[in-house]
Order: C-alpha cells, then sequence, then structure tokens
C-alpha cells in the first residue's frame, strides 16, 4: 500500500487528523513520499536501509489497555512505564506529564528545518499516534526513568515526545527499550534546554531480532545550557539513532555518545548534525563500535559552525572494531566551519582486534579468548567508567557480558 | 633436557629467517645469544613463545618433555616460558593489577594450584614491585599505556617476576634502558634466578652480560648458532664486533 493510501485509511487512528492545519502539513508530506526519488547518494536517511520495508508497511495501533504508571518512589525520582508511546497526565510542583498536543506538533514541524530531509521524522509526523511532553520545572533538579513497553505484535508505534528542562533545571533521564515483539517503533524526541538547564539522557536499547527501533532527536540549547546524550544499543534488531542538534545560545553544550554492540546481521545507523549557531558553544561527540558475524553499521556526523559562532570547540571521534571479516563499519566524520575562530577536530580508526595485543595478553598465560573479550572491554573501558550513574552501570556491566559470552 | 631446539628452520611471509638452528638449555643454566641486527634472534624469542605469524619448515622443540608445537601461546606460558619483550605493547584501559593477578592464576590453574586471593596478591605485588623501584602508583594504570622505555621494561620484569617462569626469554631487555635502570632491572632477574630455572637473554652488547653472568654465549648469525662457548666469547664480540663470525 502507498504512503497516501495507507495514511487515509487509518488517519481516524492517527493524532490531529481533524486538524486543518496538521492536514495541510501532512499532504505536504504526502507529496514528498509520492514525488521524491528517494536520492540514495545524498541523502543519509537513505543510507544503508531497506527504504521499502519502513515504507510500505501495515499501519497498526492498539490504544494500551494497561494505565501507564508514574511513580515516584523517592524524593525526585520518578518512574515511567510508557505503553505502546503513552503515559498518562500527572502534575506535581516539580514536573508535569501530558499527552503531547497539536500545538507541539506544530511547534516542531513549523520551526524543524534541519530534519526536513529525513523520511523517518517525515513518517512519524504522518503517522502519529502516540506521545507526551516532560516539563520539568524550573530550578529543581530530577531523576526520571522511562521504561518504553511495546505490548503487541506487529504495532507500528509512532511517538513524539517534547521534553523541556525550564530554567535552572537538572535532568537525568534514563530511557529504557527492551521489546521482544516483532513491531515498529518510530521516536521523535523534541527536547528544549532553557538558560542554565542540564539534560542527562541515557537511552539503553536491547530489543530482540524483529523489533525495529527508529529515534530520532533533536535538542536546542540555550544560554549555558548542556545536553548530554549517551546511547547504548545492545539490540538484536535494527536500531537508528539519528541525533540533530542546535546550539542557539552562548556557552551552551552539547556531548554526544554512542556505543554498539552488533551481531548476526544487524545494523545500526548512526547520525549527528551539530549545529553551532552561537558564540562559545562546545559539542563532544565519541561514538564506537564493536561488530561481529555480518552485522553493519554508519556513523555520517556533520558539526557545523555558522559564521557568527567564534570561540566554538567541536570534537568528533569514532572508533570501531571489527571482530570478523564479514562485519562492515562506515564512518564518515565532516566538519563545515564558516567562523575563523575555533577549536575542532575530528578522527575515525575501524579494524579488527590488534593481534599484537592478543599475543601479548596470551603469552602471560590468558586465553585467546578471554584477550579478545579483555581487548573489547578495554575499547570502551573510558567510556563505560564514565557512567555516574550507579544503577546505568550495574545494567550495561551486565549487557556487556552477554554480549562478550557471543564473542567466540 | 630442559629446553632442546634441534634443527630448528622457520620462514615469514618467504623469506627464511631461521635455518637449522640447534639450542639446548639445562634447568638452572643462563645462556646468552649475542648476533648483529636482522640475524634471527627475536624471530627465535617469538616462535618459542608460541607467535603464530611464522610458518615451521623443519625441526623440534622440546620444552619440560612436551613437545612444544603441540602447546599454544597460553599453554606455554601456563607451563613457564616467559617472554620479556622487546617492544611491549600498549594496551590501554587494561589494568596492570587485574591483569597480572588474571595472569598468575591461569598459570596456577593449570599447575593444578590453588589460586590466589585479591589480598594475597595486592601483597605479592607491592612487595616485587618495590624491589624493582617500581612507584606504586604505576600499578594503577594501564598496561604499558604512556610508560617511557625503561618503565616498560622494568615492567616486564615485575611480570616476570610475580609469574616465577621456569624459562624466561628476556628479548633485548637492555635497549632503551639507561645504565641506574639497567641495573635495576639485571638485579630482578639475578634474584630470580635459582637451579630450577633457567634464562635465555638475547642482547647486542655485553654491557648487560657484566651483571648477568650467563653460562653460555651463542653468536647467532643468519638463522643459525655458528659459535657457542663462556662469557669470552662476549668479549671478543665487544672488541671485535660480530664481523669475524660472518
Amino acid at each position: 500500500m502507498n504512503i497516501k493510501d495507507n495514511y487515509l485509511k487509518n488517519r481516524k487512528n492517527i493524532f490531529f487528523s481533524l486538524n486543518k492545519d496538521i492536514q495541510n502539513h501532512r499532504e505536504k508530506l504526502i507529496n514528498i513520499f509520492e514525488n521524491d526519488s528517494f536520492d540514495r547518494k545524498n541523502n543519509e536517511s537513505l543510507k544503508n536501509i531497506n527504504l521499502k520495508n519502513f515504507i510500505d508497511f501495515n499501519y497498526k495501533y492498539l490504544i494500551p489497555e494497561e494505565t501507564t504508571v508514574i511513580n515516584n518512589n523517592q524524593e525526585n525520582n520518578y518512574s515511567i512505564v510508557s505503553v505502546n508511546g503513552q503515559c498518562s497526565s500527572f502534575k506535581d510542583d516539580k514536573i508535569e506529564i501530558t499527552k503531547i498536543s497539536d500545538e507541539d506538533y506544530n511547534d516542531f514541524s513549523e520551526n524543524n528545518t534541519i530534519e526536513k530531509n529525513d523520511h523517518f521524522v517525515n513518517l512519524n509526523s504522518l503517522f502519529l499516534n502516540s506521545g507526551f511532553k516532560i516539563i520539568i520545572k524550573k530550578n529543581n533538579n530530577i531523576k526520571i526513568k522511562i521504561s518504553n513497553i511495546v505490548t503487541d505484535d506487529d504495532l507500528t508505534i509512532f511517538q513524539k515526545n517534547n521534553i523541556i528542562c525550564e530554567e535552572g533545571s537538572s535532568l537525568n533521564l534514563i530511557e529504557e527499550y527492551e521489546n521482544k515483539n516483532n513491531a515498529t517503533s518510530n521516536i521523535l524526541n523534541v527536547i528544549k534546554l532553557e538558560k542554565n538547564s542540564q539534560l542527562y539522557h541515557y537511552l539503553i536499547q536491547d530489543n530482540s531480532p524483529n523489533f525495529n527501533l527508529i529515534i530520532t532527536s533533536h535538542s536546542s540549547c540555550k544560554k549555558n545550557s548542556t545536553y548530554n546524550q549517551k546511547v547504548y544499543n545492545f539490540s538484536e534488531g535494527y536500531v537508528r539513532n539519528f541525533h540533530y542538534s542546535e546550539l542557539i545560545e552562548t556557552n551552551s553544550e552539547t556531548n554526544l555518545q554512542g556505543i554498539f554492540f552488533l551481531k548476526n546481521n544487524n545494523t545500526s545507523n548512526n547520525k549527528t548534525f551539530v549545529k553551532h549557531l552561537a558564540e562559545d558553544c562546545k559539542s563532544n561527540q565519541v561514538y564506537k563500535g564493536i561488530l561481529n558475524d555480518r552485522s553493519k553499521a554508519t556513523y555520517f556526523s556533520n558539526t557545523q559552525v555558522d559564521q557568527v559562532a567564534q570561540k566554538t570547540e567541536g570534537y568528533q571521534l569514532s572508533k570501531g572494531i571489527l571482530l570478523s571479516d564479514n562485519a562492515s563499519y562506515f564512518s564518515k566524520p565532516e566538519l563545515k566551519i564558516y567562523a575563523d575562530d575555533v577549536k575542532c577536530n575530528h578522527g575515525s580508526t575501524i579494524g579488527p582486534i590488534d593481534e599484537n595485543a592478543i599475543f601479548y595478553l596470551r603469552s602471560r598465560g590468558m586465553s585467546k579468548i578471554a584477550a579478545t573479550k579483555i581487548l573489547i572491554s578495554s575499547f570502551i573501558n573510558e567510556e563505560l567508567s564514565s557512567i555516574d550513574n550507579e544503577q546505568m552501570s550495574e545494567i550495561i556491566q551486565k549487557k556487556l557480558v552477554r554480549y562478550l559470552s557471543k564473542v567466540k | 633436557m630442559f629446553l632442546e631446539i634441534k634443527d630448528l628452520s622457520v620462514k615469514i611471509e618467504n623469506k627464511n629467517i631461521l635455518k637449522k638452528l640447534n639450542l639446548n638449555i639445562n634447568k638452572g643454566e643462563v645462556h646468552a645469544i649475542m648476533g648483529p641486527n636482522g640475524c634471527g634472534k627475536s624471530t627465535l624469542a617469538n616462535v618459542l613463545a608460541g607467535k603464530e605469524d611464522y610458518e615451521i619448515l623443519n625441526g623440534k622443540i622440546n620444552f619440560k618433555d612436551n613437545d612444544l608445537f603441540d602447546l599454544n601461546i597460553e599453554e606455554r606460558a601456563q607451563e613457564g616460558m616467559f617472554l620479556a619483550f622487546q617492544y611491549p605493547v600498549e594496551i590501554p584501559g587494561v589494568n596492570i593489577t587485574p591483569f597480572l593477578h588474571s595472569a598468575i592464576n591461569s598459570k596456577r590453574k593449570r599447575m593444578n594450584e590453588e589460586e590466589i586471593d585479591n589480598l594475597s596478591f595486592a601483597k605479592l605485588l607491592k612487595s616485587k614491585a618495590s624491589d624493582l623501584g617500581i612507584n606504586i602508583d604505576m600499578l594503577k594504570r594501564s598496561v604499558n599505556t604512556g610508560f617511557s622505555g625503561g618503565e616498560k621494561k622494568r615492567y616486564e620484569i615485575l611480570q616476570m617476576s610475580i609469574l616465577n617462569p621456569d624459562l624466561a626469554i628476556l628479548d633485548e631487555t637492555d635497549s632503551g634502558l639507561d645504565i641506574d635502570a639497567l641495573k635495576i632491572v639485571t638485579d630482578g632477574v639475578n634474584k630470580l634466578k635459582s637451579k630450577d630455572n633457567s634464562f635465555l637473554i638475547i642482547t647486542h652488547y655485553q654491557k648487560l652480560l657484566d651483571y648477568i653472568k650467563p653460562d653460555y654465549v651463542h653468536v647467532m648469525v643468519d638463522g643459525s648458532i655458528v659459535k657457542s662457548g663462556g662469557s669470552e666469547i662476549a668479549a671478543e664480540i665487544e672488541k671485535d664486533g660480530f664481523q669475524k663470525f660472518q
């Protein structure tokens, strides 16, 4: 079924389909799909992916019977179970959670420029069926853990979340995606950081082989704010992690880190696009992949420094270990600099595990497999030891042990 | 015989390196191999340790009644063979202390000995490090990472003294060491020397052999041992170079 028919058939189950402005916007999106020749050469949202699987799909959405649970189990600590992308409303003096509204939709869609060529973002806007908005109120320091559950096979979740950190607030957000169904989640997180706010955003992805996870996030940082994202991808199913970041006011910062552990025929597509739009801002990216069997990963990164963004510091680094001759990792870090007083660099190294290091460790009595595992662990040691959340650290270590147990 | 190398011929990338090499080492003996650059000394050390880049064309090696070629790299180490590397490999992210702890326990396991616990190991490591003038802070670092040339060599000797091998092969351990570091390193070797273990010392220079007295000195040229004798050979080489043996 083509996109248009699919949309028309299901629109009664899609958010905001009675809103005229949104209808108009969606008609434009349908036109993009109908007229786009899908330029795989220049459009990075189309590279290394079988787009047909995602465009020609059977739409299915179930409003969850289970109500979502929001627990305020300790002071300033909240845990949320989001079911099929939905979360019930909650409000106290520190945070506010509401269902996504048509205003939120418009706010993003009309002002968004950098993702306009991203077909998965467009699909998300077109078939939107879930999502919520979280506001962290001024000067509060909050921890939230969200478990994202998909209840049934064949569901297609199109979810948009808005996360707003008000002035002076700090949010430590852990999102878990651990789904066993044969389903697809296409999630767009729109994150706004007001002046002097901070967000530490951890994403743990560990889905079964038939679960497709497409996460796109967009952060915008105002003065003295910092957005930190750490993604740990242990999924056996397809995962796409794209992040678009805008540093819109001075002294703002974005730190992006991704580690992916791939095996079998799995693919992980990663892309970052950081726009420095003000003076004295920093961006830092480290992406590392461990690829076994016939797995494949991409890392496309673009850091763009606007003419006004003097004193920018921008770093990009990607590294990959290929544990098999059939695994592949494509890495393309790019810098586009239009200011003249900046410190930027980028680098990428990909290759098999160091045979000399293996020999050295084995010559001290360690087995080949133990030496391989110790070298894999050491490859990501810096990133794992920098996790300042004990609970997170334990979760990641357990998953790492599980991944390593399959390395032969 | 503790180590017996018979007619060993080895090649790498179509280049014959070792050519019918013979060498016998008994328990408790210290042997030195001297030879010019490129004669195959490091190849011999690597082949003994089990590096897999080489093709064995001919010959046999027996080590403690084992056919060495039946043992893989780690089994050789667990059986008591130790190679002090000429260029120790930097391994960022692998901490020295747990690495060495795991190494000693892998050997003990093979020997059906009880594994050494954390506390006892920490004490052992601290005492051995102190003997070698190694700062305790260094033990918190990653293996060889950010070490100076001298620190790397000292750390190799620390590993050797912890693992207490039956046969230690020192591949140009003296290269890159200043005189004080050379003294510390050779003291470490001399402390370990006993009637129950043997040493194979590979070097270019007599200097090292002033500190570690060898029982036998062998001259290696073009992949074979061309002369064997006592310490007087080292003095002869120091005086006249390798030219006369080629």
